[in-house]
């Protein structure tokens, strides 16, 4: 398991629409901003990526000291790639049922609980 | 793009030049001096040359000529690694200084990101400082011992013709140990070509001295190597310069002003100086170098070249391999063939021979990796990086190469650092040049070491870079422009952090990253207020407060500081977007009386639709009354649909709801509405003042309003918001004189400190604007005619129960106040639940409540029989000359009964006129609101059926269940409604009730006999003097006086209510019965208030029918058993019938006596559809004389079959007539006689007969449809035995 992993689902326009700190090290108070940052500004490698790829995992776009950042946005530091891209294969499976849900606006902050839950399990199962 | 007119190459041509090393004597110094200039300094602008044109021949004889050249002046004392620490300092007030500068101001705005601005030029954008800064950390590390490019070429010796034995002199400085460093611990070869210059002073005197001494030192140290320079020409006038050369020169030109240099130096001068340098560049070091060059090409050609050499040295080399093994490698002295190698390749650099360069370091970096002189290694990687980007050859060699090296220097620590800066310069330098930004971004991002200042400037340039990168890459640059922000802080460059801070602001603003945001917002707020600008830092606090998404810990610290900055400021600080705590604009309510007046907010809460409902018919009609409506009300009217109407001195009340978004709880005082009062009704011209007025300065508009309140009042309301509460904040505002008075908004104070405004205009949604058809203007709903102070009532019902249990019954008493002078008249009242609350009389003000409904022996009760149905659903009118007026409460009594269980809301309207105030509002209405909740009690159902021994006679039977949880109840009387019947229990009272109660969850079931009057209902006037036994009672005879009259004043009001409630389709029929119930809470026994309750319940049970079988009853009498001699004739017996018409006409009767033979299928066909018929009856106490009836005609049916099978002696036959016709008055009893012959003893069944009825069809409307119009009956089952006498 990572010790630090922020995971985090942008929509267009940069909005998160969902967030969670799912890594075990006990959080920092600086940290959320930090993790926020890093992730923000891997957007932008994102943004270049995603035109020459088909891929929906991207692997390691982007690091900052030990941090690394993999697409569908998560921040961590394990080396766990097969892990990480069953992690994301299930959130995003995950995410289509949200979707799906005809109550939920895409684009729209997902406060489920049950997302919520979901995603944390998944993150201890596999980070 | 030639590589050499990037800025790299640019920066190569000025910064890898041959050095001059100068020294002077004291006097040559003094002599310039006078100039405000050191000689170096006067020299230095005469050392770049354009367009020098030597011609130079490379080592293979290329002849090429140089154009552009430049040589590097340093004195020999500065000719060493410079001091760290001063060229820390140095950078560091360059860095203040620039942070100074470039500080923004704080009302401007945000810069904004231009991104076509960026590329086009990046230089515009880049702040130019950085040029500098990096300028000066690439000079840092000049003049290391691993690098020839810094090592003097020539020496230039100045020596003052004033100086005492000049040639002396010059000898002097080669023996003192003057000497850099460099030259003398062997790094650089010691025999440096020198040239001889005497510096002669015009102003001393004639040069007669001067050229004497020259040709001494010609014959001394030759011819070509001596220079005579006068300067100080200009002796008395100061010289002015047209642009003066040194200006851009001089660094520190604010201690002297610029205008003053050279100012003895003239134009012959200047060019004596030029043609000095020139010479010198041209005719000695170009020349020197360029022979140089060839005599080290020779010698490592001999050496180094060739196979046979590269074998020998890499054997060499292996030897010494395990030999030293230290970070810098072994050292070389200046004969070694490696510096040799390393001169050869830097001469070969400054003198533009790349090719030449590059071989060379090549052949050299191999060795030094061999060697592990890591140092030189990178040095040499440096060059050659260098040496392809300006041959344009391999970008990825180049970039290799610089890479290697930088990552050497930055293996060697804190020993390579500086020249890991200079190299990462370079190559971030050529990366540019090739517009890969982004990698240019991460090296200066790799550039950052341990100097927190350094790194900081480094991060700033790198987020430039993301910035100038294609496609821009704006949120990388946010993130590092907030790094480097951070690094600012760290070392206290506040001034810097904040600027950085903006940056990044203008990237993240409008996003919702939102712990990115509070970061930023936070620290820019925390470093303004550090530099005392608290406003600014106020504003940027203001954004973070409704922070629910952070830690308690962090709302706390943000609010804490905030606080702490706003308390700095010394003031009440006031903004109109304070964002705590949240208003919820949705919830927002204005409350006001006009005509409209309510009792409790919770009638103000009723929909309006109810209200109007309910009042509709008290409202006098404006148009009907009014003769001259067309001019009048016309105009009243419409002024009134335009403008809310409120009456001074009386509140406007606005209800919002405040939100908390923190954990933790907020202090919040002095909530009051922002108001705006005008004197003048003419809404028009205020408000295109007021328009013009709010858009300029909001804030202050709302200061001015606030001070302002002499023509109105405003309520304060203090409250402590604790974490993730919702509040609901009701707010009032009081007009005092007539005019117009719009709310604006609401005020609120945070913690005693910071005022918050909420402008409630611009919160509403406009939507509901634009639906509208007329130009009604958006704040129309906040705007008020204050209208003069006219009467209004106060009223409140006293004793209303929040709860009460299903029966309960109570007097209650409406008070009305009236606190102004004037009266008010003709008042009327409507109650939204009659069912629940009805109007009692004056005079029951006084009776003691519940003794008056009890039965009392003599009472005249004429009143309310004479006049049952009094105004029962219409508006009740209080009696002429009722008015309200003074201290005196107007109290009128009123009966509430809660009559089935549940959430009832009671709404009451009272209709009062103004005495003789001639105002816009004629008349008014008090709205009372209240909500009772009525809890389920007794359950109580009856079910009736006849008796078959007498007619009009019913066994009732009452279930009673306790639905209470905890309540006893006792049951005391069972009433029947009406004076028809007479009810009496069928057991005594003990045996039903042992405890005398009915316990919760308990259900019961007792007995009554239900007997119909005999009198007629004409003599009326007996009816009440007589004791009529109507009512039961169910207690034990202790209590005995206790017996609920139901014919009085409100029970039978509510039992009007009560069957109009509970009325099915049986109208106008007259064998219903209705029973009411009363019971009290039971308290126990040992409780002195037992034998007087307090209070009385009553169930209501209406329309029981007892007619099963439709209007006619009837009932055959006659003997049960007989004894007959059969022998001597046969039998013949005769009976009665009696026949009882319970409906309200005549009934046309008809008996067919059946003969038992021939008539069965006649008979089945009857029973059909009789069967069908009683189906169609609703209601469930019909149930029973249905499945009674089955019965009977399933008996029937087989009944004459048997008969015909068996025996057709054993029969009957009827003698009597056998269709008897009758006419049966409504609600009367005939009598016929039936006689039937038996010729054998046996039992028999006279049921053989049936009644065929039928009323008029007198077409009374659609309820008379609903009704049987005629059936026939089948006959009971009637057994008679007669037996053979003896």
């Amino acid at each position: 398991m990572a010790t630090t992993a922020c995971f985090i689902i942008v929509s267009r326009n940069d909005i998160p629409i969902y967030e969670a700190e799912v890594g075990v090290a006990a959080k920092r108070e600086d940290a959320a901003q930090l993790h926020q940052f890093i992730l923000h500004a891997a957007l932008d490698i994102v943004q270049d990526l995603a035109w020459t790829t088909s891929a929906m995992y991207l692997k390691s776009v982007d690091r900052f000291n030990e941090l690394v950042v993999s697409v569908l946005m998560l921040l961590h530091d394990s080396r766990n790639d097969d892990g990480i891209k069953s992690f994301f294969q299930d959130v995003h499976e995950l995410y289509i049922k949200t979707l799906l849900n005809p109550l939920y606006l895409p684009g729209s902050r997902i406060t489920s609980s049950h997302f919520d839950t979901k995603v944390r399990a998944l993150a201890r199962k596999y980070l | 793009m030639d590589p050499l007119m990037t800025p790299l190459g640019q920066m190569l041509l000025e910064e890898i030049t041959p050095v001059v090393m100068l020294i002077s004597t004291p006097s040559v110094e003094e002599a310039s001096l006078k100039n405000g200039l050191s000689f170096l300094q006067t020299l230095t602008p005469f050392c770049s040359f354009d367009n020098i044109d030597v011609p130079v021949r490379t080592a293979s004889d290329q002849p090429y000529r140089l154009h552009k050249f430049k040589l590097r002046l340093f004195y020999a004392s500065d000719v060493k690694r410079p001091d760290l620490k001063v060229a820390k300092e140095q950078l560091k007030q360059v860095i203040t200084e620039a942070g100074e500068k470039e500080f923004p101001d704080s009302s401007s705005d945000l810069p904004e990101i231009n991104l076509e601005l960026t590329s086009s030029s990046e230089y515009q954008n880049t702040p130019s400082w950085f040029r500098f800064l990096n300028k000066e950390l690439v000079r840092v590390a000049s003049f290391s011992d691993h690098e020839a490019f810094d090592h003097p070429v020539i020496c230039l010796l100045a020596v003052s013709s004033k100086d005492e034995q000049p040639i002396n002199r010059f000898v002097d400085f080669f023996n003192t140990d003057k000497l850099p460093s460099l030259l003398n611990d062997g790094a650089m070869d010691p025999k440096i070509s020198k040239h001889y210059l005497l510096v002669h002073d015009n102003q001393d005197g004639p040069a007669d001295r001067a050229s004497r001494i020259l040709t001494e030192m010609r014959n001394t140290f030759g011819t070509s190597d001596c220079s005579l320079l006068c300067i100080n020409s200009s002796v008395d006038a100061p010289f002015k310069h047209q642009d003066n050369p040194w200006a851009s020169y001089i660094t520190d030109s604010s201690s002297t002003p610029s205008q003053g240099l050279g100012c003895f130096l003239n134009t012959d001068d200047i060019d004596e100086i030029k043609v000095l340098m020139q010479d010198l560049s041209s005719k000695h070091i170009i020349p020197n170098m360029e022979q140089k060059i060839r005599i080290l090409n020779q010698q490592v050609s001999a050496t180094r070249k060739g196979f046979k050499n590269q074998i020998k040295n890499l054997w060499w080399r292996k030897g010494k391999e395990d030999g030293a093994d230290s970070l810098s490698g072994p050292a070389y002295n200046f004969n070694s063939i490696e510096s040799q190698i390393r001169v050869l390749g830097d001469y070969a650099f400054m003198l533009r021979d790349y090719e030449l360069a590059l071989s060379n370091y090549r052949l050299i970096s191999t060795d030094y990796k061999i060697d592990k002189a890591w140092k030189r290694y990178a040095g040499v990687q440096e060059m050659m990086g260098l040496t392809y980007f300006i041959l344009d050859q391999s970008r990825k060699e180049a970039e290799y190469c610089m890479e290697n090296a930088f990552n050497t220097y930055l293996k060697l620590g804190s020993l390579g650092q500086l020249n890991a800066t200079r190299c990462g310069l370079w190559w971030i330098e050529m990366l540019k040049a090739r517009d890969q930004y982004k990698e240019a971004a991460t090296v200066y991002f790799r550039i950052c070491g341990e100097d927190i200042l350094h790194s900081a400037v480094m991060l700033e340039q790198a987020s430039y870079c993301y910035l100038l990168s294609k496609p821009s890459m704006l949120r990388k640059y946010g993130f590092h422009v907030v790094l480097s922000g951070e690094q600012y802080k760290k070392c206290d460059q506040i001034k810097h952090a904040i600027r950085t801070y903006r940056c990044a602001l203008s990237v993240f603003r409008g996003t919702t990253w939102s712990y990115i945001n509070d970061h930023v917002h936070f620290h820019i707020g925390q470093w303004y207020a550090s530099l005392a600008m608290y406003d600014v830092a106020v504003k940027h606090m203001t954004e973070i407060l409704s922070c629910s998404h952070q830690s308690k810990t962090t709302q706390e610290l943000f609010l804490g500081d905030f606080l702490q900055i706003v308390e700095k400021t010394g003031r009440t600080y006031e903004v109109t977007k304070l964002q705590l705590p949240v208003i919820n604009i949705s919830t927002l309510r204005v409350i006001y009386e006009d005509f409209r007046t309510f009792g409790s907010p919770s009638a103000a809460n009723t929909r309006e639709g109810l209200w109007r409902s309910l009042e509709e018919e008290m409202l006098p009609s404006f148009s009907a009354a009014k003769t001259n409506w067309l001019e009048l009300q016309s105009k009243l009217m419409l002024k009134k649909h335009s403008q809310n109407v409120c009456v001074a001195g009386e509140s406007v009340k606005v209800t919002i709801e405040f939100e908390n978004p923190l954990q933790i709880s907020i202090p919040i005082s002095s909530v009051t509405l922002v108001c705006k009062y005008s004197a003048s009704t003419d809404e028009v011209i205020s408000n295109e003042i007021e328009s013009s007025m709010e858009k300029d300065n909001k804030v202050d508009h709302f200061r001015n309003m606030s001070s302002d309140n002499s023509s109105f009042m405003v309520s304060e309301v203090d409250l402590l918001l604790g974490g993730g509460e919702t509040t609901m904040i009701e707010l009032s505002v009081t007009p005092k004189e007539e005019g117009t008075l719009e709310i604006i908004g609401v005020r609120w104070k945070l913690s005693g400190t910071i005022v918050g405004f909420y402008d409630f205009e611009l919160g509403q949604p406009k939507k509901n604007i634009k639906g509208r058809k007329t130009k009604d203007l958006p704040n129309e709903k906040f705007k008020f005619m204050v209208i003069k102070s006219i009467p209004k009532l106060q009223g409140s019902i006293h004793p209303l129960p929040g709860k009460a249990y299903a029966g309960d019954l109570r007097q209650l008493v409406l008070e009305l106040r009236n606190p102004s002078e004037f009266p008010v008249k003709n008042l009327k009242m409507k109650i939204s639940h009659p069912r629940f609350l009805i109007i009692g009389k004056q005079e029951n003000v006084m009776s003691e409540f519940p003794a008056c409904l009890r039965k009392k022996t003599d009472s005249v009760q004429s009143d309310v029989h004479a006049n049952p149905n009094i105004t029962y659903d219409t508006v009740f009118l209080f009696p002429e000359g009722t008015s309200v007026q003074g201290e005196t409460p107007f109290l009128w009594p009123l009966w509430f009964r809660a009559a089935v269980p549940g959430d009832i809301s009671l709404c009451m309207s009272i209709y009062y006129e103004m005495g003789d105030v001639s105002s816009i509002i004629k008349y008014r209405i008090l709205r009372l609101h209240y909500n009772v909740q009525v809890l389920p009690s007794l359950d109580v159902s009856f079910q009736i059926c006849p008796f078959r021994s007498s007619l009009e006679e019913f066994l009732v039977r009452l279930d009673v269940v306790n639905k209470t949880s905890s309540e006893s109840f006792q049951v005391c009387q069972l009433s029947s409604v009406g004076h028809q019947w007479e009810i009496s229990l069928v057991q005594a009272p003990d045996s039903i009730f042992p405890s005398q109660s009915l316990m919760a969850g308990q259900a019961i079931s007792c007995f009554f006999t239900l007997k119909k009057s005999r009198r007629l209902p004409t003599d009326g006037d007996n009816m009440s003097t007589l004791p009529v036994r109507s009512n039961a009672r169910l207690v034990p005879q202790s209590i005995e006086d206790i017996v609920y009259d139901i014919n009085s004043a409100p029970l039978i009001n509510f039992h009007h209510y009560e069957r109009l409630q509970q009325e099915v389709s049986y109208k106008g029929d007259l064998n219903t019965v209705d029973f009411v119930l009363i019971s009290w809470p039971f308290k126990s026994s040992d409780d002195a208030g037992f034998s007087n309750p307090s209070s009385v319940m009553s169930h209501h049970a209406c329309h029981f029918s007892t007619a099963s079988t439709g209007p006619i009853s009837w009932l055959v009498d006659g003997p049960q058993t007989m004894h007959h001699d059969f022998s001597a004739s046969f039998c013949e017996i005769s009976m009665k019938m009696h026949i009882h018409n319970s409906a309200g006409a005549t009934a046309f009767v008809r008996i067919d006596t059946l003969d038992s033979a021939g008539n069965g299928g006649h008979m089945n066909s009857v029973n059909v559809v009789q069967s069908a018929t009683t189906d169609n009856q609703a209601g469930w106490h019909d149930i029973t004389p249905v499945n009674e009836l089955k019965v009977t005609s399933n008996a029937l049916e087989t009944q004459p079959g048997k008969a015909l099978s068996l025996e057709s002696a054993s029969s009957y036959i009827w003698s009597g007539s056998s269709s008897t016709h009758l006419h049966i008055e409504a609600m009367s009893s005939v009598e016929i006689p039936l006689q039937i012959c038996v010729f054998s003893p046996g039992t028999y069944d006279l049921s053989n007969y049936a009644l065929n009825w039928k009323l008029p069809y007198n077409g009374q409307g659609d309820s008379d449809e609903k009704k049987q119009h005629s059936g026939q009956c089948q006959g009971y089952k009637y057994y008679l035995t007669v037996l053979q006498s003896t």
